[in-house]
């Protein structure tokens, strides 16, 4: 980690119009949160709250954040041409990378996690410690996402719309279909996760996926995003404006 | 130029280096060491110049041929960038930093500690004399301003190499006069100073050495009088107006230094091989003959018909 890289970073991620608009997300599951708790009064709430956080928090909030960090913490830079300050430097291009993809996560943990608590909570999901259960299921979540799509804004400088195609098609639709599809989900990795931490019965909620194989296949997808992202980084090439 | 006595340790060398993007050749084989003073990297736009300093400082691998500093190949080297102070031409600074904030983020990240940053942040961005808007932020800065700070951040940990990019643009007259002392003195101290321009009035009272770069060829290299006089002795092309064209052509035809007039559609185009003469005697002549000059102007003046003369010759 350098602690000016991670600064800088950090100031430029938390730009207004990027942290308002995730705000805004966030709220929203919130106001959905407070929504069902005042017009299901009476029904099953705990298996409601399952489906907001499954659905909003771990299917839509978890991956936008993620994707609109990640694709910025270097992407952002490149496109505006910042980032050459930091990389004619003598600093390891892998602890800047490294650096970038911390803030990213940090960022987009606080942006997914306090929604999805306070949601949860609404919702009532309280019961057999399910909000508490989908808050670190998402902060993992959200680590795998941003290495993914640190390693994509280092692949193409189309990184937000792949990276969109990327949640509505494999994760949204494709990874679901199959049990060996599933595999490759961060939302089944999550949701696996999520599992594990709650003694909700399978009717309110359960995952597909075992715990072993989503810490498995989770952490393989860091390290070799992570890796293909450094790698990236250390074969960049920045032309002038006139190449 | 003092190639001879320059260190090794900050010598810069271009050895038969070429940049090609697909089809495109956007640097053709060039050749040069620099090991100390002013170096103006001339040429016109979209010549290469870019290409060229940006394979210097790391971010271009050369397609074929080697780029080293002090004898390493910058590309893959990080550590050479304790060395070398770049200024790209790209305005992009962060907008949410201070001129203060910017230039000791450089200094950090050269690995200064806290103490020898905050030093060198005062001492750089008293060279560029931004004292009086270092607490402000970037995105508040004049064109001119952001380019002094960049230059600040290039200078901030003291390099012996400093590749600046279009430095001059943007700034005002003063601005510039300033920035040039600067770069004079930095060079003074023994730096090794390569920045490029495609103005040859900048290149002409900065740069001891030249290098001429059209369309990614090093087209010519050398002492900058050597360069301006090939550029002066080569033929010159006028057209004139005046009140008889057919008998100033008849009187320029006497004159030893033209070498050619025609009068086409009316229009009367004199070429010339000594401008000098030429310009000091067009007056006089239309004068005995009793002409009024209306209009005497160069047809190819443009940088680019010098720079291609340069390469046809």
């Amino acid at each position: 980690m350098n602690g000016v890289i991670a600064a800088i970073t950090l100031r430029q991620l938390l730009s207004r119009r990027r942290t308002v608009l995730l705000l805004l997300l966030g709220g929203l599951m919130i106001l959905v949160a407070l929504a069902l708790r005042i017009g299901a009064e009476g029904a099953n709430l705990p298996r409601f709250a399952a489906v907001l956080l499954e659905t909003f928090g771990v299917a839509t909030l978890m991956p936008l954040v993620a994707l609109l960090f990640g694709t910025a913490t270097i992407g952002a830079e490149l496109e505006e041409g910042t980032a050459i300050y930091l990389l004619a430097k003598p600093v390891p291009r892998w602890v800047t990378l490294i650096t970038k993809l911390v803030v990213a996560a940090v960022c987009s943990v606080a942006l997914t996690c306090i929604p999805v608590l306070l949601a949860g909570q609404l919702a009532g999901g309280g019961q057999h410690g399910m909000v508490l259960a989908f808050t670190i299921a998402a902060a993992a979540g959200s680590l795998i996402y941003c290495a993914i799509f640190v390693a994509l804004s280092l692949i193409t400088s189309r990184a937000l719309i792949f990276g969109l195609g990327y949640i509505l098609i494999w994760e949204g639709v494709l990874a679901g279909l199959f049990a060996g599809t599933q595999t490759f989900s961060v939302r089944q990795h999550t949701l696996a996760i999520a599992d594990t931490l709650t003694d909700a019965p399978t009717a309110i909620f359960s995952a597909p996926l075992e715990l072993g194989t989503a810490l498995v296949v989770g952490s393989a997808v860091v390290v070799l995003a992570t890796s293909i992202a450094i790698r990236r980084l250390l074969l960049i090439e920045i032309a002038g404006e006139t190449p | 130029m003092t190639a001879a006595e320059g260190s090794v340790g900050t010598a810069v060398e271009v050895t038969a280096a070429s940049r090609w993007y697909g089809n495109v050749v956007a640097v053709n084989d060039v050749t040069f060491r620099l090991a100390g003073g002013i170096t103006g990297l001339l040429g016109p736009n979209g010549a290469g110049k870019s290409t060229i300093l940006h394979m210097i400082a790391g971010f271009l691998a050369p397609s074929s041929g080697a780029v080293t500093i002090a004898g390493r190949p910058t590309r893959g080297h990080p550590e050479l960038y304790r060395q070398v102070g770049l200024v790209p031409e790209h305005e992009a600074v962060y907008p949410f930093l201070t001129g203060r904030q910017f230039v000791l983020a450089n200094a950090r990240l050269q690995g200064m500690t806290p103490d020898q940053a905050s030093s060198a942040t005062e001492r750089a961005i008293g060279q560029v004399a931004l004292e009086a808007a270092q607490d402000r932020a970037i995105g508040t800065y004049s064109k001119g301003m952001r380019q002094r700070i960049k230059v600040a951040s290039a200078l901030v940990h003291d390099p012996g190499v400093l590749l600046l990019d279009e430095p001059f643009n943007g700034m005002d007259p003063r601005q510039r006069l300033q920035m040039m002392d600067l770069l004079r003195r930095l060079a003074a101290e023994g730096r090794v100073i390569l920045f490029s321009s495609h103005i040859l009035e900048e290149v002409e009272r900065l740069a001891e050495r030249v290098l001429v770069i059209v369309a990614g060829r090093l087209a010519a290299s050398g002492d900058f009088r050597e360069i301006r006089r090939l550029m002066t002795d080569r033929p010159h092309t006028f057209t004139i107006r005046s009140s008889d064209d057919r008998a100033l052509a008849g009187a320029l035809m006497g004159q030893p230094m033209i070498a050619g007039v025609s009068l086409d559609d009316g229009l009367l185009t004199v070429r010339t091989a000594d401008f000098g003469a030429f310009s000091r005697a067009v007056a006089g002549v239309a004068r005995r003959a009793d002409i009024r000059l209306h209009e005497l102007l160069p047809t190819d003046e443009s940088l680019e018909s010098v720079f291609s003369y340069l390469v046809r010759r």
